[in-house]
């Protein structure tokens, strides 16, 4: 079907547009599959790539110390050594604790985080590791993967006393097209729809339809909708109903129970794609494989969608350009892993780790289910994006953050649409955002 | 030469002593005693042919190794003078050597004496040796009515001759150096004189004791008076025992030596800082109690060997080189090891925080170790199975490669370790062959025989000991992958001592977490032997220490009985009242007697010295009320008669236990709490173990009148608690409800009092056990301690239920006798009745425990099971040919040798198998396979195997009390009836099958290879792709948890996962993800992307 006569919307208001570059392919597995592969090479390209990186840092911070490996450590001498961190945590889950005798001592109740003051950092190298001490070191800053370079000496108890921590930070960025971009144009964020969940409101996500397509309102809210150049949906759009696919033989009205959430989802999408672009990434519970990086959901969920040439599955994380604005982001599960196993003042804290450690999941595999790659770390963030979204978090916020370079970032909190009926929404030229909430009671 | 020659030399190495020297090892007299359990020998050790000539040692040879060990080497020894300072020091280990006397200590006697050496350490931690001298052996006789004091000259002349008979080769001037006439008591019967003459025997060496026991039991002819038998008292005690109970010093006690009653040695002899020279009358003997309760800051050497072994073979000495050894050395109370080295052989890079020492030869590597041990001058050697195979193994090892300067690890200067086999066979731990390496003046600890004797375990592989204990995964390298590793590179050997490292770190973390040190000194020094005889010997010689030390103080002498009448006649054991077997849902009130069998003893004064004779009864004309006739017939005198030593025993031992439990309470600080609490236990134990020692047929004084009387007291006071029970609290009386006795095991009873609550039944159950211990002689006490609720009650000794000891929530769920960790168990039988037992107890919810049951049973026959749980797991302990009855284990590694020698199991290892569909009438033990063979081949497992052999019998135990018609209902419902069976695909008939794609919705075959459903199916896409992908989440998430643990407990992140363990409850699932992930991703792969 040719979409391009659906571009005016109802009032008559042209639908403004954007130039849309995929960029998902370092995300896409293709063929690669498990073949007994094991997590220590993703571990070891993520190190190289970062010594790379950190290398010249090092010079420029700490010019006077040898840069080491953990093994040419000497006592009382001062160095720079590259590694990764791993925190030895007390309270992390393990799978061994589903075999423990006491059953009384697995925890009944999940505690939100695993972080307690017992936790040590260990730095890694290809050579050894290396238990870190001092004040200098804040374990419950930092997680398991992240890559840095640390200064100080190693003590006598075979320890290694920090004196600073050098964290990759911000990668370089392209300039944001200012001068390019004239007009006001609005990218929609929206994730966590949750459709299928039994007290899901249908009639919210409809009044977003609604809102998105121009249904709705006076002219001016249908002016300012005809901005909106794409919608994002960042994940949880249905919610898998797992009771339903443990194998067992089913029931033929229950079949009709797994599949009524995706054929909901499927009508709402086909409403949108007619009148815009949309791209939808999986996440966590969306029908597509767990482990990061999540492959896009396959179009024969979404026969009805399809048809349009607006209609885009993408990754999870997801990266793309639009009129030359750089966006990055995920489905929320890095930044909710990062929670859990450290500690932050809120989720743009997160975010804005994730950036200056250069990495989107450092987290992944130890905590954070992820494909065993060989070749590649692709959560390595190597160019800096303008906006840094992150799907399904519990409420909205944002923040500008600068880096060294001069980089500035947008950093998003894109909350669940299914609790808070809001979406946001992404000037493209001022990269300034609002909240688009939508209530179904009057208040 | 050899540091100790035992009765056999075993050793193989060449003959290092002169035949004329070996008379001492043959000399034991003609007949050799009957196999006694724990029959200990003194054996001689020759200071002369001890050392080797005195030449100076060489070092290792290796340019620059002295320098790195120097570094570790003791404080030095702070300047003193013997004549104004005092040594003090904790002893930790005594021994002999016969050198010759000293002049001014002895009686001015000429020829070998035996000299003891006590080892220890110092409050500063400097290493003592302390030679004493002039101690002299001795044991006592019965002195006949009719031999007068003129006979004994002749009594000496003539066990002298004999002596000398037996013993033609010996230089020994003389063999009886003393005969003298004491008053003393015997310990056994009761009697009405105080004392009588004995004659106490005074011999020149310890060995000398045993010689001349022998003659005189047996008979002598004494010139004049005929041929004559005697019957010798304290003839059987340990010369180094005999010194300790003399001087009264107790295992890991702390020693003085008064200033200027001792003075250093001139010539050296050993490797400690200080070597002092004293008399038995100087040494002071401190009891453990205020500043002496402390440990010394003695050194315990951890250590691990790695081997090279050839493929398919466990590694011998006669052939496979030791490539590393890890050790670490910890100083006793501190945190940190001091010392955390490695030894390779060939090139290792290095390891953060250890050192690393690599050689270019084997002998290089094992003389390193010997400078090591020398220069850290370890208290303690520690390791996990060190004396079975670490130890043997290196000194079996150094003989091969001919290296004759390697086992001079000892204490001692220029003395060799040598090897012999033993065998150590107790009622309590049963027979195990095992091999002694004595290392002179350091103490080994071996972890396993520790964890062997102290706890019941299913397996006691250090990885599933460290796995219960510590509570995590052990790595295991597989030893085909050691050879490997070591041909490899210093990166691949770097590995392989990381892993060395790990296994010698571990059991000083158990060593430290079980606190293995406080609760094993404080056992030596409350039953007063010393450590070393606790791992090595059994119950009898602690109980047997202590009666002696207590005999000693009232002047009692122990006579030397064996066995009484064969030793088979057993006597009644404890009661076991009837159990009533349901499911109470009312509470259940544990009425508790505090340590019974002590306080039977104690209250009934129940003795050797007080066990009056049958035909002694009417003899001594006791009065009735001066004796006490027990309810099996035996009689014994009261307390006001003569108190018994057994009862004097106990009464300390648990007013200690009382106090130290009082103290416990008190104590803040952690190593103070750790180190009463240790003691606590041990007195518990001891006090325990007394009525145990006096009913074994074969031990060292056995008195069947003393322990069935004591379980006839028990049985009686059982049944009197019960009558009493029900007497009392029953509606007649005023109460609500009638208490019915449910159980009673040999100390508790268990009452139903008919009350709704708790709290109710905690109330009555205090008020029982006030009434009823008022009706009993005291000590005895019957505790209420616990509720029960719910309970269920499935046979004798098998119930199950939720512990109370507070009123507003339960403690934890206590379970006896239901096997949820016996070894031939899959994990799947564990997971089930824990399981269900929680559902039951914990949530009330029987219908639901029913319900999984089921689910479980059609799970396993649906063949939806995750493989790990039916592993079922036996140790190899000898080659197929050597079972008599072919197993199931045994006939899988033989079938496995076959598929690939490399990996196959040998002896020593742990086979894991599942049991397989196989043909119909096959034998049980044909079925056995290789779990990854089975997951590798898709081969359907036996679900009927499973639910018939394991599940059945503990699930319709649990279910049978609960349920009616349990069998029918659980095993045989409906749930039974759906069953499916994988298809091998290694099996003949796979190999004409044509493989044809089928559509994933409905399995009917599609011939056109692009499809991915069938006409029928298409429009189910939506709905069917969501269930593929929905496996291929689950899979990964699977996979990502469990590769990520197996590299958290490898202790790396960059480096790949080798561990093997098939002990580990993770390894086939590890395997399984990976291989149904890779599956499921074929499938997923036909929808094309």
């Amino acid at each position: 079907m040719e979409v391009d006569t659906l571009r005016c919307l109802d009032g008559g208001f042209p639908r403004k547009q954007a130039t849309y570059t995929p960029q998902d392919e370092k995300y896409e597995l293709r063929r690669q599959r498990y073949k007994g592969q094991q997590y220590s090479h993703l571990y070891y390209c993520r190190l190289h790539k970062f010594r790379e990186i950190l290398t010249s840092a090092v010079k420029e911070r700490w010019p006077r110390f040898p840069v080491c490996t953990i093994l040419a450590l000497e006592d009382g001498k001062d160095c720079v050594v590259i590694g990764t961190l791993y925190k030895q945590m007390r309270l992390k889950p393990s799978i061994l604790d589903e075999y423990s005798k006491e059953r009384s001592h697995v925890a009944l109740a999940k505690p939100e985080n695993f972080t307690c003051p017992d936790d040590y950092l260990i730095l890694e190298d290809e050579s050894g590791r290396i238990k870190l001490v001092g004040d200098n070191v804040v374990p419950s800053h930092y997680v398991t993967g992240v890559v840095v370079a640390i200064c100080g000496q190693e003590g006598k108890d075979g320890e290694f006393n920090v004196q600073g921590i050098l964290e990759p930070n911000l990668p370089p960025q392209h300039p944001h097209p200012n001068n390019t971009v004239l007009d006001d144009k609005y990218v929609a964020f929206v994730s966590g729809f949750k459709i299928g969940r039994n007290d899901s409101n249908p009639l919210q996500v409809q009044l977003l339809v609604d809102h998105l397509t121009g249904h709705l309102g006076e002219e001016q809210e249908q002016s300012l909708s005809a901005q909106i150049v794409r919608l994002i949906i960042a994940g949880d759009s249905v919610e898998l109903q797992n009771n339903l696919l443990t194998g067992q033989s089913v029931s033929s009205k229950e079949q009709a129970k797994l599949i009524e959430p995706i054929k909901e989802l499927d009508l709402i999408l086909t409403q949108i794609a007619a009148s815009m672009p949309i791209d939808i990434m999986p996440g966590p519970n969306d029908p597509s494989n767990f482990s990061l990086p999540q492959q896009p959901l396959h179009k024969c969920l979404f026969p009805g969608a399809t048809v349009y040439s607006t209609f885009l599955t993408g990754t999870n994380p997801h990266q793309f350009e639009l009129d030359g604005v750089q966006f990055l982001g995920t489905s929320g599960q890095n930044i909710d892993d990062l929670d859990k196993y450290s500690e932050g003042g809120d989720r743009l804290d997160f975010m804005e780790r994730t950036l200056r450690w250069r990495h989107l999941a450092p987290t992944a595999p130890d905590t954070l289910g992820c494909y065993p790659f060989t070749d590649r770390d692709p959560f390595v963030i190597e160019s800096c994006p303008h906006v840094y979204f992150c799907g399904n978090q519990p409420s909205y916020s944002s923040r500008m953050i600068k880096g060294p370079g001069g980089q500035m970032v947008l950093l998003v909190c894109i909350p669940r649409f299914y609790d808070t009926g809001s979406a946001v929404l992404v000037n493209l030229r001022t990269l300034q955002c609002h909240l688009l909430a939508f209530s179904t009671t009057f208040c | 030469m050899e540091s100790k020659r035992r009765k056999s030399s075993t050793n193989s190495g060449p003959p290092l002593i002169p035949p004329s020297k070996r008379f001492q090892a043959n000399g034991e007299g003609p007949a050799p005693p009957e196999p006694m359990e724990e029959e200990d020998f003194d054996v001689d050790v020759f200071l002369e042919e001890a050392l080797l000539r005195d030449e100076e040692l060489m070092e290792s040879g290796v340019e620059g190794l002295a320098a790195r060990l120097s570094k570790w080497k003791r404080k030095t020894v702070t300047s003193f003078d013997s004549r104004s300072s005092n040594i003090v020091f904790q002893q930790l280990d005594i021994d002999y050597i016969v050198g010759e006397s000293e002049k001014d200590s002895t009686s001015g006697r000429a020829g070998p004496a035996a000299i003891l050496r006590i080892f220890g350490v110092t409050e500063e931690g400097n290493s003592v040796c302390c030679h004493v001298h002039g101690f002299e052996p001795y044991f006592y006789i019965s002195c006949l009515e009719d031999v007068g004091p003129d006979d004994i000259p002749k009594l000496r002349q003539a066990l002298e001759g004999r002596m000398r008979e037996a013993n033609r080769n010996s230089k020994s001037p003389s063999f009886v150096t003393k005969i003298e006439v004491v008053q003393k008591r015997s310990l056994m019967y009761f009697q009405l004189q105080k004392s009588r003459p004995f004659l106490k025997i005074t011999v020149a060496l310890p060995t000398m004791v045993a010689g001349c026991r022998g003659i005189l039991e047996r008979g002598i002819n004494i010139d004049g008076l005929g041929q004559k038998c005697f019957l010798t008292y304290e003839s059987n005690v340990l010369f180094a025992l005999r010194f300790m109970i003399d001087c009264e010093i107790v295992g890991g006690n702390w020693i003085e030596l008064p200033a200027g009653k001792y003075r250093e040695t001139t010539r050296k002899m050993s490797y400690c800082q200080l070597e002092l020279d004293t008399s038995y009358k100087n040494v002071i003997s401190h009891s453990s109690t205020g500043q002496y309760s402390k440990l010394a800051p003695f050194r315990i050497l951890s250590f691990d060997i790695e081997c090279a072994g050839r493929k398919g073979h466990f590694p011998e000495p006669e052939q496979d080189p030791v490539i590393q050894i890890a050790n670490l050395v910890t100083v006793q109370g501190e945190q940190r090891p001091m010392v955390r080295s490695v030894l390779t052989l060939k090139a290792c890079s290095p390891i953060v925080g250890a050192d690393v020492m690599s050689f270019d030869t084997e002998k290089e590597v094992l003389l390193a170790w010997r400078d090591l041990i020398r220069e850290v001058d370890p208290d303690i050697i520690i390791g996990y199975n060190i004396c079975k195979f670490d130890l043997p193994y290196l000194i079996e090892r150094a003989q091969v490669l001919k290296i004759g300067d390697f086992p001079l690890i000892g204490r001692i200067r220029n003395s060799r370790v040598r090897v012999r086999d033993t065998s150590f066979s107790s009622r309590q731990y049963g027979t195990r062959e095992s091999k002694e390496v004595t290392i002179e003046g350091r103490v080994q600890f071996d972890l396993l025989q520790v964890m062997q004797r102290d706890y019941k375990l299913s397996s006691y592989s250090l990885n599933s000991v460290s796995a219960h204990f510590l509570g995590e995964q052990k790595e295991d390298v597989h030893h085909s992958i050691i050879s490997d590793l070591q041909n490899g590179n210093p990166e691949t050997r770097r590995r392989l001592a990381v892993y060395c490292l790990k296994d010698a770190y571990l059991p000083q973390r158990l060593l430290d977490k079980l606190m293995f040190m406080y609760n094993y000194i404080e056992m030596a020094r409350v039953t007063g032997v010393p450590i070393s005889f606790l791992l090595s010997r059994g119950q009898s010689i602690k109980v047997l220490s202590q009666i002696l030390r207590k005999s000693r103080q009232r002047n009692f002498i122990v006579p030397n009985l064996k066995s009484q009448g064969g030793g088979q006649e057993g006597f009644e054991g404890a009661t076991v009242l009837e159990a009533k077997a349901g499911f109470y849902e009312k509470p259940i009130a544990t009425l508790d007697f505090a340590s019974l069998y002590p306080s039977i003893m104690m209250a009934y004064n129940l003795c050797y010295c007080t066990l009056v004779k049958a035909e002694d009864l009417n003899k001594l004309n006791l009065a009735p009320e001066m004796v006490s006739r027990t309810p099996s017939g035996e009689t014994f005198a009261k307390v006001t008669l003569e108190k018994g030593i057994l009862p004097e025993i106990l009464e300390e031992l648990l007013s200690a236990r009382k106090r130290a439990k009082a103290d416990l309470k008190e104590a803040k600080d952690p190593f103070e709490k750790a180190v009463l609490d240790g003691r606590q236990l041990a007195l518990k134990i001891s006090a325990n173990s007394v009525y145990g020692f006096t009913g074994a047929t074969v031990g060292q004084l056995p008195c069947l009148e003393i322990s069935s009387s004591v379980t006839s007291y028990g049985r009686q006071m059982i049944e009197h608690t019960k009558n009493l029970v029900e007497q009392h609290f029953n509606l007649s009386k005023g109460y609500e409800h009638q208490a019915e006795v449910v159980y009673g095991d040999t100390d508790s009873v268990m009452v139903q009092f008919g009350v709704h609550s708790v709290e109710e039944a905690m109330k009555l159950g205090r008020e029982a056990a006030e009434i009823i211990s008022g009706t009993f002689t005291k000590p005895i006490k019957l505790e209420f301690e616990k509720v029960y609720f719910p309970f269920l009650l499935i046979s004798k000794k098998r119930y199950a239920g939720l512990y109370w000891t507070k009123t507003n929530t339960y403690d934890k769920m206590d379970t006896k006798g239901i096997e949820t960790v016996r070894r031939d168990n899959c994990l799947l039988v564990k997971n089930l009745v824990n399981e269900c037992l929680h559902k039951i107890l914990v949530e009330r919810d029987v219908a639901g425990a029913v319900q999984y049951v089921k689910n479980t049973i059609s799970d396993l026959l649906m063949n939806r099971v995750d493989l790990s749980l039916l592993v079922i797991t036996k140790g190899l302990t000898k080659t197929g040919d050597d079972y008599a009855v072919k197993a199931a284990h045994v006939e899988l590694a033989e079938r496995m040798r076959k598929r690939d020698a490399a990996t196959a199991p040998t002896v020593g290892d742990r086979v894991p198998y599942v049991i397989i569909k196989a043909a119909k009438g096959a034998k049980a033990y044909e079925k056995s396979e290789d779990p990854i063979f089975v997951l590798e081949n898709n081969i359907p497992i036996d679900p009927h195997y499973y639910l018939e052999n394991q599940l059945s019998k503990p699930l319709l135990r649990i279910f049978e009390p609960i349920l009616k018609n349990a069998s029918k209902e659980l095993l045989h419902g409906s749930h039974t009836r759906a069953v499916s069976i994988s298809t091998p695909s290694n099996s003949g008939i796979m190999k004409f099958a044509k493989k044809q794609l089928s559509c994933i919705g409905c399995k009917t075959p599609i011939s056109d290879e692009s499809q991915t459903l069938c006409g029928h199916c298409n429009g189910r896409e939506a709905e069917l792709y969501q269930k593929t992908v929905v496996n291929v989440r689950e899979l990964e998430q699977l996979f990502g948890r469990l590769w990520t643990q197996c590299q958290r407990c490898q202790g790396s992140l960059h480096q790949d996962v080798l561990c093997t363990s098939r002990d580990c409850p993770i390894f086939y699932r590890r395997k399984k993800a990976q291989k149904d992930l890779a599956e499921a991703e074929v499938q997923l792969d036909r929808w094309q992307f």
